[in-house]
């Protein structure tokens, strides 16, 4: 891969990051809780008070760049600050607790996604206008139409409230940690799986229609007329020359969508009371806890910057076409 | 700016829709079944949304709610009651003309945002075209749904959530118009963007540059009527996705119990636990709403592309 190609894909993202970090600041600034308002609210301090305060914080220094440098700084070394809602525990250490079972959940549900909906999609633009290709693409529309907690609360009264397959809500049955570890795994595994059905549907429609948009694109390719010419079988020239050709532009858009799959966790978290980072924003929301909402900005941001990334990086290797 | 008096012949071309014209598209995109479906349920939705008050009385409220609570479908309410005792038809319906209407101001401040700046920074191209494509990439990237939160909660903080009222809807909604508008313009001002700069290349931008038109006409003239048709497509589209965006912002409790939208109703069926008692009747009906309808602009939508996309490509 061309060096040229890598650095600038690099820089660019940590010129974003930068940016991210950037509007983290002002909005600190914008938000109501910031220590001068605060300050300025109680009617008990002298002006003498406010101001060695101010000046203990940093506070009378302009704002840009001395506060500026000071709060890259902060961040670039892990300090976000202290959550208002639970309180001593620093941000960083709260959004680390949320962190695992929202990884998890995307993770998961995006390997399944992947798999499934490439499969329909693929199956789908082969044969299009066939009947499976009318079921699969109306099935696929109709899931992309639905927001995700809109496909999680049925799934709840179905197969937890009617049937009482699995839990209603949560990871992990409150005091049944007594077991032994692949007890407490099953337990685990038992609550997974309705938030993870719920991720993986909502993912599966939207990558079902452009993966059959990319393969209808790939079918009247030259090579395809070839392989045809040469002979090959129907199956063998989707398998081996279609869908790795098709799957190219995927690469991309799931790493694009990534940041919408987080809005749609957050709330699928928030429907099966999963204790991950949706939950938390969701806490820390209601309760104003904008620190807090903060961190999961910068996290959910720099995460989905690096997959971009990645995603840009495979794309360099698979296609010389972009290696300029 | 003033326009210069054009010549006789220096009319502004409209090369996008051919002889057809509009109208000859609208027919077009209606004699398809997916146009036509998306359009009739649409039809729907804006008669529910006009007038809730004529179809099911007023907004129901704790203390004019009179039927049981948690109550299943029955004759008396079609649709079942909440947890109040309100019926959730009434809910429903009231609910419908709150998020047609954010998602249709929602929908207006996109696309404009993203019209504006798409022909400007075609157009002008330079320095500023280069910014205003950083920040649009960035929008692109980073999970906007996150910042749209945190954006919306600090306005609200800021300006405080009194009971007033613009265009009927409260203000604390109205911050939610807002903050879609600046999350979400990106897209849209991308497509914009590009098919200006080849418009730009066209022999009668370059006509109307000699004779002396100023670029703020030619833009508005020559540029806008041009675009048009994509602006609209993407109008469409915008809808879904600003209705998509107003449920979610709501859902995760940023709605408005005095003024219920979808999203609204399917947190407070959510807050008071409808799945795990099996209240299905509690969200099933808000869900489906917003189901049919983003179905709807969705097969509106892909009828539109259909129906202009032919025309995009044999330009290229």
């Amino acid at each position: 891969m061309n060096g040229r190609y890598v650095v600038r894909k690099i820089g660019q993202a940590i010129l974003t990051i930068f940016a991210i970090v950037l509007l983290n600041f002002l909005l600190f600034r914008m938000m109501p809780g910031s220590p001068e308002r605060v300050l300025l609210r109680n009617p008990f301090l002298t002006q003498e008070k406010i101001a060695q305060v101010r000046k203990e914080w940093g506070l009378d220094k302009p704002l840009i760049p001395d506060q500026l440098v000071g709060y890259v700084k902060a961040t670039a070394v892990g300090d976000l600050g202290y959550s208002l809602k639970f309180r001593g525990q620093s941000v960083v250490d709260v959004v680390a607790s949320r962190f695992w079972p929202t990884v998890i959940l995307i993770g998961l549900a995006e390997i399944i996604a992947i798999a499934v909906g490439l499969s329909a999609g693929a199956y789908a633009g082969w044969r299009r206008g066939s009947t499976g290709d009318r079921v699969a693409s109306g099935t696929s529309l109709i899931l992309y139409s639905m927001p995700y907690f809109v496909i999680g609360m049925p799934l709840i009264v179905i197969f937890a409230a009617t049937l009482g397959w699995f839990p209603t809500s949560g990871m992990l049955t409150p005091g049944a940690n007594s077991g032994s570890f692949v007890g407490q795994l099953g337990d685990f595994a038992r609550h997974l799986v309705l938030p993870l059905t719920t991720v993986s549907l909502g993912l599966i429609g939207g990558y079902s229609i452009i993966m059959r948009s990319s393969i209808i694109e790939t079918r009247s390719e030259d090579y395809i007329t070839t392989a045809r010419a040469k002979g090959l079988r129907d199956d063998r020239i989707l398998r081996r020359h279609a869908f790795p050709n098709a799957m190219l532009p995927m690469v991309t858009i799931i790493a694009i969508n990534l940041g919408y799959v987080v809005a749609g966790a957050i709330t699928v978290e928030v429907v099966f009371n999963w204790p991950g980072l949706g939950t938390l924003t969701v806490d820390a929301l209601s309760s104003r806890d904008y620190p807090v909402l903060q961190g999961v900005f910068l996290l959910l941001s720099v995460a989905v910057v690096f997959a971009n990334l990645v995603a840009d990086l495979i794309y360099g290797v698979l296609d010389p076409r972009v290696r300029t | 700016m003033t326009a210069p008096a054009l010549p006789a012949g220096v009319r502004p071309v409209v090369v996008a829709s051919p002889a057809t014209g509009a109208r000859g598209a609208i027919r077009q995109v209606l004699g398809r079944p997916d146009g036509l479906i998306g359009f009739l349920i649409l039809v729907v939705f804006t008669a529910l949304a006009i007038a809730p008050d004529l179809l099911v009385g007023p907004l129901q409220t704790a203390i004019t709610g009179s039927g049981p609570r948690l109550g299943p479908p029955s004759a008396a309410f079609p649709f079942g009651t909440d947890e109040l005792g309100r019926s959730i038809l009434n809910l429903l319906v009231h609910a419908t003309r709150i998020s047609m209407v954010i998602g249709f101001l929602a929908t207006i401040v996109t696309v404009v945002i993203g019209a504006v700046l798409g022909i400007v920074s075609g157009y002008v191209g330079g320095r500023f075209d280069a910014l205003t494509m950083r920040i649009a990439d960035f929008f692109l990237v980073i999970p906007t749904f996150v910042l749209a939160i945190i954006l919306t909660a600090i306005i609200r903080d800021v300006l405080g959530t009194g009971s007033r009222e613009v265009f009927g809807i409260r203000l604390s909604l109205l911050t939610i118009v807002v903050v879609i508008g600046i999350t979400s313009w990106s897209s849209t001002a991308r497509i914009i963007r590009s098919q200006t700069l080849s418009l730009k290349e066209r022999a009668f931008v370059d006509r109307a540059r000699v004779v002396g038109a100023s670029s703020g006409h030619i833009m508005r003239r020559h540029i806008l009527p041009n675009v048009m048709n994509l602006i609209v497509a993407n109008a469409v589209l915008t809808f879904a996705g600003a209705i998509l965006t107003e449920t979610t912002l709501s859902f995760v409790g940023l709605g408005d119990p005095f003024q219920p939208s979808w999203g609204q109703l399917l947190d407070a069926a959510r807050s008071v636990g409808a799945p795990g008692l099996g209240a299905w009747w509690y969200f099933v009906p808000a869900g489906t709403c917003i189901v049919l309808v983003v179905f709807a602009f969705t097969l509106l939508g892909s009828a539109l592309d259909a129906v202009l996309n032919p025309k995009l490509r044999s330009r290229r």
